[in-house]
């Protein structure tokens, strides 16, 4: 795969949890959320594991690509910043917006997959790639809702995006499990769609069932049935790496070892 | 290391221990201290300390609860341990303390408590010659003892400490404080903590050495918790001198009168 290395298995680093990322047995690399770090003043624990050789990949949550407002090229040019700041080989995002009309929704909001929608996404990825120094992967989010007049499948939808913008997918397990879950998608179907040459790496992580509605919290334990879709993604290939996601409610560091094993026997499988 | 819940070939707890060596930000650091052993609390790089989730079974005292409840929002190191030092749990172990005899209330030494004996001798002298005077010499010898002063330790208290063998790191930290050092190592290390956080505890003045086998030889408590030291009135929050023992309550010393 040109431009995206081995990863391996890694974890997002969180200020909360940054001495047990550090001493984390089998930590191949971490991903940095992009709008917490300040260039010029990097965390004490990110340029310790930059200094031991660990990949920093930087990873936003602000781009709002899917929206129709213009993209905010300071914000790019911050996570570029961030980006060559930890020599981080590529960055990503999310394939959602996140503000509209001069409100911010505080949260990563799906986007129609209509055509038109994906014709504003596939201008600001664009946008955003030529003013980025290195790849751009993006990611798919947990929708509880999906737009109407739909005219793609999410794998249809992602697929013509990586086709007419050549960027890299961060497939989200847990985010596709949570839409098998809350507004039906089918994670075979989607896996059959997306083009997997174009894997950046994996995300996975927990969430809990709260009455008909599944949270993707990122703050519980990672569910058998997300572990099931990561399972069913390496049958297919390789990820080049695949991340811990953890946001909040921080189990200890044994429980955080025992979620990265597990990880990674699901990997180590698929690879003989 | 092993997590230790007694001080081993003592009847007092790491607490305890904590308390007698250093008074009750001592026994509030081997609090915290065994939480972290337990991987009940986690402490990042900038000195924030935060419980973990889902795993709040595993606490053994009052002191360690207290902590845990004010955890439910992260805060930093060395307020979760000024906060522990002064709470109503440490006072309740103080009065524990009492209660085992480990611990009395702390005396301050009159400067000029000499004199008082001095005068006693003579006095005691004088009674070869005038008996009359045997009165007076006990009386000021008596007073002499008085203002001599007493340290919170008791001599029970001293022997427990000394009997202490802060052979893991809970218990390094009730001798040592986590600003310590033991075996050319500092303490905070033994937890993976940066100096940059442990330096945010306030520094306890090295209480004379004695010839216990123990690492704890001959330290002493400082006074009591948010008003620990009873009526003498030393120290009546956590933030005073009194706090880490040492202090001008009578703290840090191996002998009393």
């Amino acid at each position: 795969m040109v431009g995206i290395k081995d990863l391996g298995v890694g974890i997002g680093w969180r200020s909360e949890i940054d001495l047990t990322v550090e001493r984390l047995p089998g930590v191949d690399f971490v991903e940095v959320v992009a709008e917490n770090l300040h260039i010029g003043h990097l965390p004490e624990s990110v340029t310790l594991l930059l200094e031991r050789g660990v990949p920093v990949l930087p990873h936003a949550v602000s781009l709002s690509l899917g929206g129709a407002d213009p993209v905010d090229l300071h914000r790019v040019e911050h996570l570029g910043a961030v980006a060559e700041a930890v020599g981080a080989p590529m960055v990503s995002d999310h394939v959602c917006f996140v503000r509209a009309g001069g409100l911010d929704s505080g949260h990563l909001m799906p986007v129609p997959r209509t055509k038109d929608a994906l014709d504003v996404l596939v201008a600001n990825v664009k946008l955003a790639q030529a003013n980025l120094p290195v790849p751009l992967a993006l990611e798919n989010v947990a929708a509880l809702l999906e737009w109407p007049d739909g005219e793609l499948s999410e794998g249809q939808f992602l697929a013509e995006l990586v086709e007419r913008t050549d960027c890299w997918l961060l497939v989200d397990v847990a985010n596709l499990y949570a839409n098998a879950r809350n507004i039906g998608t089918d994670p075979e179907r989607f896996l059959d769609e997306i083009p997997l040459e174009r894997l950046a790496y994996v995300h996975v992580a927990g969430g809990e069932q709260h009455g008909d509605i599944y949270h993707d919290t990122h703050a519980h334990a990672v569910l058998p049935e997300v572990l099931e879709v990561l399972d069913e993604l390496c049958s297919r290939v390789a990820p080049p790496g695949v991340l811990l996601e953890r946001d909040d409610n921080y189990p200890s560091d044994t429980e955080i070892a025992t979620e990265l094993a597990a990880i990674r026997a699901v990997v180590d499988k698929h690879r003989g | 290391m092993a997590t230790p819940t007694e001080a081993r070939d003592t009847r007092v707890s790491p607490e305890q221990v904590g308390y007698l060596a250093g008074g009750p930000q001592r026994a509030a650091e081997t609090a915290l201290a065994r939480l972290l052993d337990a991987g009940l609390v986690r402490v990042s790089r900038n000195g924030v300390v935060s419980a973990v989730h889902e795993t709040d079974l595993g606490v053994t005292t009052a002191v360690e609860t207290g902590i845990l409840v004010n955890l439910r929002q992260p805060v930093r190191f060395e307020p979760v341990v000024r906060k522990a030092g002064g709470s109503a749990e440490m006072r309740a172990l103080y009065q524990q303390l009492r209660a085992q005899r480990l611990m009395r209330t702390p005396r301050p030494r009159l400067g000029a408590w000499w004199v008082f004996l001095a005068i006693g001798v003579v006095l005691a002298l004088a009674a070869l010659l005038q008996p009359w005077t045997l009165l007076g010499a006990i009386g000021f010898l008596a007073f002499a003892y008085w203002s001599y002063g007493a340290k919170p330790l008791t001599k029970a208290g001293r022997a427990v400490l000394e009997a202490v063998d802060a052979d893991d790191r809970v218990l390094t930290v009730a001798v040592e404080g986590f600003r310590g050092r033991i075996r050319n190592q500092a303490v905070g290390d033994l937890f993976g903590l940066p100096q940059s956080v442990v330096k945010t505890l306030p520094r306890k003045k090295k209480p004379r050495r004695g010839k216990g086998r123990g690492a704890a030889s001959s330290a002493g408590a400082g006074c009591g918790a948010g008003g620990g030291c009873g009526s003498s009135g030393c120290g009546s929050s956590s933030s005073s001198s009194c706090g880490g023992g040492g202090s001008s309550c009578g703290g840090g010393g191996g002998g009393s009168n």
